[in-house]
């Protein structure tokens, strides 16, 4: 079914992004104690054309007119000029990012995402806990983990930018392998994934016909060997499909003659579940009080950061998220006092009996 | 010796005829007891008030309770710390720092301290600095602006070619480079 596709839709969407002038995005969530939330967005732009530039379709993340807006033309690390647009916004809780989320009309509008917040009394201190989920695209898809060791996994979810300087750091040949590695791994990932997804919905579309003695767990459990030809046949695997011959290896000649409208179906919902139309950004949040927990990357003023690509949510929830904590100083002061007062009545009794 | 005895004499003599005059004997032995008992009353309320805030300590059952309570204050603390404690230590082994790369590579130096002072929440540490938020936020407002008529220089220089030479021809007399904004 794939590589030569693949590569052709790849290509697509990559012409696709490129025609769009999306600016780079970085959004960055200052999250206050009450649970309200300072969103920024820094969008930069190499479009010279006011109209093109910064139009809200193009735009990642949800924005409108209600931002606080501030434009200005800067210059590259190459001295090439950029339009900056930075956009501020107030948000009283997180109830409000989400329905911002719901109405967005920007260029991931398909793609449902959610804010949580969640504060803590813990007595000596106040716990708080804020992220960022988007949920996952297919239904019957293996999670990455199972494919790349916790070096690797950590490789893919790195920023980009991360990546080239590694690739071209001091210890470039090591970090090339590891890429070259993770290359390999992820589009083994994603074989894997689009048999499975298509088998899960391929069962979905024919069940319930009449003579249909295919199970979900019947194909299921002939996953391997489907993924085996796919991986034997990549380069002509268009044609194969087209000519109905690897169906026909799927799942019999009969089968594959009269289930071919499901399984072309199946294949084609499967393929743009597969290679969503996202753009890629970056989100930033600074939590208050100090900060104990995250699963982003961590820059020297303790700014996280997460890069949000379609891949990463895929086949498992993305959810990014950053756990910080308060002291309670009047509640150490209490419990010292009361410690202080047990101590004494108890040093007083030995004293008396004594 | 003998005139400060005859002095000591005329004086104890003096004082002799000279007795205050007691109307009630009663009154002053009544304003005696009250001073005694007066004192014997401020002593016994500080102890109350101490017995009143130590009491518990003869109440088995209170005792037991506040010690209890106070161990387990003790506990709540301790794991509360220690767990804390281990997160930020695995989160300092586990940092990856990204120095700020995806954000905007600014030009300058000024630039990129204006920009980390954007990132972070237009906010700096009042000790290292004496520079207000609002003269801060006039700075930001003024590289902007210059950036922006600066930018507008340069292409009406760009679009006059005669003005270009001319302006290089200075800039080579005056031995000086163009200033990147």
């Amino acid at each position: 079914m794939k590589r030569k596709s693949v590569k052709l839709i790849v290509l697509l969407i990559l012409m696709l992004i490129v025609s769009c002038n999306e600016p780079e995005t970085i959004v960055t969530d200052y999250v206050h104690p009450d649970g309200s939330v300072t969103r920024k967005i820094e969008m930069k732009s190499i479009e010279g054309d006011v109209m093109k530039r910064f139009k809200i379709s193009d735009i990642q993340v949800p924005f409108d007119s209600t931002w606080a807006v501030k434009d200005s033309i800067e210059l590259d690390k190459k001295g090439d000029t950029i339009w900056v647009r930075r956009a501020e916004k107030e948000f009283k809780n997180i109830v409000e990012i989400n329905m911002a989320y719901k109405a967005d009309s920007g260029a991931n509008k398909k793609i449902p995402r959610q804010a949580g917040f969640r504060k803590r009394f813990k007595w000596f201190n106040t716990e708080f806990r804020f992220s960022e989920r988007i949920d996952k695209e297919l239904s019957f898809g293996y999670p990455v983990k199972d494919f790349l060791n916790s070096e690797e996994l950590l490789y893919f979810y790195s920023p980009e930018k991360l990546k080239e300087n590694k690739e071209n750091g001091p210890d470039s040949l090591k970090f090339r392998a590891l890429s070259d590695s993770v290359k390999h791994k992820t589009e083994k990932w994603t074989e894997r994934n689009l048999v499975s997804e298509w088998i899960g919905e391929f069962s979905k579309l024919s069940a319930g016909k009449t003579g249909n003695d295919m199970t979900i767990e019947s194909l299921k459990a002939r996953e391997d060997e489907f993924v085996k030809i796919v991986e034997k046949n990549d380069k002509k695997l268009d044609s194969l499909w087209k000519n109905g011959i690897i169906l026909k290896e799927f799942i019999g000649e009969a089968n594959a003659l009269k289930y071919k409208t499901e399984a072309d179906s199946a294949l084609s919902l499967v393929t743009s579940n597969i290679w969503i139309d996202f753009h890629d950004y970056s989100v930033r949040i600074v939590m208050p009080g100090k900060l104990i927990g995250t699963n982003g990357f961590i820059d020297s003023s303790q700014v996280l950061l997460w890069p949000v690509k379609s891949d990463f949510f895929l086949t498992e929830p993305y959810e990014m998220w950053a756990e910080s904590k308060i002291p309670n100083r009047w509640a150490w002061f209490l419990s010292g006092l009361f410690l202080v007062f047990v101590l004494t009545g108890v040093i007083m009794r030995v004293i008396k009996k004594g | 010796m003998k005139p400060e005895n005859e002095k000591y004499s005329k004086v104890l003599n003096i004082l002799r005829n000279s007795r205050p005059l007691l109307d009630s004997t009663q009154d002053i032995e009544r304003e005696v007891i009250n001073k005694i008992a007066r004192a014997q009353q401020n002593k016994l309320s500080f102890s109350e008030a101490v017995d009143f805030l130590f009491g518990w300590v003869y109440i088995g059952w209170v005792r037991r309770s506040l010690i209890t309570a106070s161990v387990c204050l003790i506990f709540v603390f301790v794991f509360q710390q220690g767990i804390i404690l281990k997160r930020i230590d695995m989160l300092s082994r586990q940092t990856i720092v990204t120095d700020k790369e995806n954000l905007l590579t600014p030009a300058t130096e000024i630039e990129r301290l204006l920009t980390e002072y954007r990132n972070t929440g237009r906010r700096f540490p009042s000790k290292t600095t004496t520079i207000t938020e609002r003269e801060m936020q006039e700075l930001l407002e003024y590289v902007n602006e210059l950036k922006i008529k600066y930018k507008e220089l340069e292409n009406i220089i760009e679009g006059d070619p005669e003005l270009k030479k001319l302006i290089e021809k200075k800039l080579i007399d005056n031995n000086r480079i163009k200033t990147n904004l």
